[in-house]
């Protein structure tokens, strides 16, 4: 039986260094991508949305997760979405939409040539992974959905505990006051982690995302609108038990943004009809469990993903 | 099924007959405590009740399973039977084995026990599992369980010990494997006297009070110093002993002051979810394991 090396999954003492980032064209989008090791492709997929002026994801967001997954025997692999990071922005104002994100994830697997992929998606990039599943199954061997308030049925509580950062707009305090909201000890937001935000933030084409989304109204006129209709067509897609692929949910207990209750209304929901899965908290740990508590995040991963091959025997 | 590589040995401890499986001399292992209430709980429990999924942590080191006092081949002291009795055992065992660090993957009574030998401190406890306490969890003003409520007699029998796994279980299909087992512990002495003792109302009591004193000593330590080494929760999504929320709500106790807790629901798994789940309990239990390591 084939099983991770546990020191893989040993407490990270030192900084994890992404690896070089390469480019790729997909479908005509300049796309961003970092992978480390060989084996099983597993891609990940962050959260937030492009245009954002407090807080930018980027493939940085798992930094403390390439590398440990890439020595557990995994082909670790973290792109930008479209429009966020330094992956191209969408080209017509109509495509500034949750449905042209999944697009493009789905047109990456692609354009990389991928075998079915190990998925893990964070918050909003939890519900592209899933919609990403449920459009494109045989893209996908596993699912693995992360503090997905974005996903989950019920109420999000973002806009209330992080509405107007006491801070001017777009500042490296703005910054650091939303990631240190969004976890549950402050000290794990450190400066690289807001640099790699600021460095986002600072780029052309991401301010150019931002003039589109909040100046130009295309987040109240176009992304909001379409993720409202589509959330309710994968919710109800999930209630139908399309979802076709073992499925894991790591939720992180004390985050504030999307809580623990969401997380298990939408566990119900993925059992009732997917055999294999699981439902998994980290204590001590807000709506970033894989930068909060890494080993135990990547534990979970590699034991998930080497589950399936033992269960194929 | 037991796992093959797994042997029987049996010590004594204070001129008790113990029993334990044991796969390698090692000085670390984990160490599995089943569940159940001496003498009265109607299907047989004891290091057997694991089956197949000792087979797989043995792929990542050292294993360990005991019978406690009055379950398989352990003989149970004159003192009446109480959770503390349980810690005591499993303390005398872990000690006679020379094992110098553990992590306790304990069941039901003994997950209560396991959670109170490591609040004792005793220096080689390095990580509890719980799985499937409603004996650790809070009940609250709940209704009474009727899931074993009506036993086919007489106890002990195949048809009853058939009936009570079936009882507590998501699907059936698990229960022949163990079924002889489970028949052959209900024989044996150590089973049969902790039922002619339990027979009387007194035992029965001082069990139940022993019971309500290590909860509330448990949560009185939770609101305390918590419990000083890591832990998980492990429930299944169909426990017909033990509702989602009383899990949910061990967990919020443990939380409370111990940074690192998990909780994990494992699917289609009544109350004992590494029978039926095995490979996804094998799972969480060993990346959990793998984190701390």
């Amino acid at each position: 039986m084939t099983q991770p090396d546990p020191q893989s999954a040993s407490p990270i003492t030192t900084r994890q260094a992404m690896p070089e980032g390469r480019w790729i064209d997909v479908a005509g989008t300049r796309t961003r991508y970092f992978e480390a090791g060989t084996g099983e492709p597993v891609v990940f997929i962050y959260g937030g949305n492009f245009g954002m002026a407090d807080g930018a994801s980027s493939a940085y967001t798992w930094s403390l997760n390439l590398q440990p997954l890439a020595q557990a025997g995994y082909r670790a692999i973290a792109f930008d979405k479209l429009g966020q990071g330094e992956t191209g922005n969408p080209v017509r104002d109509e495509d500034y939409t949750m449905q042209a994100v999944v697009d493009h994830a789905a047109a990456f697997l692609r354009a990389l040539d991928l075998p079915p992929v190990h998925l893990v998606g964070h918050s909003r990039g939890g519900y592209a992974a899933t919609r990403l599943t449920l459009q494109h199954q045989d893209a996908v061997r596993t699912l693995t959905i992360v503090n997905s308030g974005t996903l989950s049925p019920g109420v999000g509580t973002n806009e209330v505990v992080l509405c107007n950062p006491p801070h001017p707009r777009g500042s490296q305090e703005a910054v650091r006051w939303v990631y240190e909201n969004y976890s549950h000890d402050a000290s794990v937001v450190t400066d690289e982690w807001v640099e790699a935000v600021m460095r986002i933030l600072a780029l052309d084409k991401y301010r150019h995302s931002v003039q589109k989304m909040a100046v130009e109204g295309l987040a109240e006129r176009v992304f909001l609108p379409e993720l409202a209709r589509q959330k309710g067509q994968t919710l109800h897609w999930l209630e139908e038990g399309r979802l076709q692929r073992p499925v894991q949910i790591v939720w992180g207990y004390n985050d504030r943004t999307a809580v623990l209750e969401r997380g298990m209304e939408l566990f119900r929901t993925v059992s009732r009809h997917q055999r294999d899965a699981q439902f998994h908290v980290i204590n001590t740990s807000g709506h970033f469990p894989f930068r909060e508590h890494p080993a135990q995040f990547n534990a979970l991963l590699a034991r998930f993903f080497a589950l399936q091959r033992a269960q194929q025997r | 099924m037991t796992a093959p590589v797994l042997r029987s040995h049996v010590l004594s401890i204070a001129g008790l007959a113990t029993r334990i499986l044991l796969d390698r001399e090692s000085d670390t292992a984990t160490v599995f405590v089943h569940g159940g209430v001496p003498g009265l709980t109607p299907y047989s429990s004891g290091a057997h009740i694991w089956g197949a999924a000792l087979g797989r942590f043995a792929d990542d080191g050292a294993v360990l399973a005991l019978d406690l006092p009055g379950f398989g081949g352990s003989e149970a002291p004159d003192a009446p039977y109480s959770i503390d009795v349980m810690i005591d055992h499993i303390d005398a065992v872990v000690r006679a084995t020379g094992l110098r660090r553990c992590h306790l993957v304990a069941h039901d009574t003994g997950g209560l026990a396991a959670l109170l030998l490591a609040c004792r401190r005793p220096g080689y406890v390095a990580a509890v599992s719980v799985v499937s306490s409603v004996a650790a969890a809070p009940t609250g003003d709940g209704v009474e369980n009727l899931a074993l409520a009506y036993p086919p007699q007489p106890l002990g029998s195949r048809e009853s010990q058939r009936w009570a796994l079936e009882r507590l279980s998501y699907s059936h299909h698990h229960i022949q494997d163990v079924l002889d087992d489970c028949v052959l512990a209900a024989q044996q002495t150590p089973q049969q006297a902790a039922a002619a003792r339990m027979a009387d109302p007194a035992a029965r009591y001082a069990w139940n009070s022993s019971m309500a004193r290590a909860k509330a000593r448990l949560f009185e330590l939770c609101r305390g110093p918590g419990v000083p080494v890591p832990v998980q929760v492990v429930w299944g999504t169909h426990d017909p002993a033990a509702t989602i929320d009383q899990g949910l709500w061990l967990y919020r106790i443990l939380a409370q002051q111990q940074p690192v807790a998990h909780f994990h629901l494992i699917n289609r798994a009544g109350a004992l979810p590494f029978r039926e789940e095995p490979g996804a309990f094998h799972a969480t239990i060993a990346a959990f394991s793998d984190a701390i390591r």
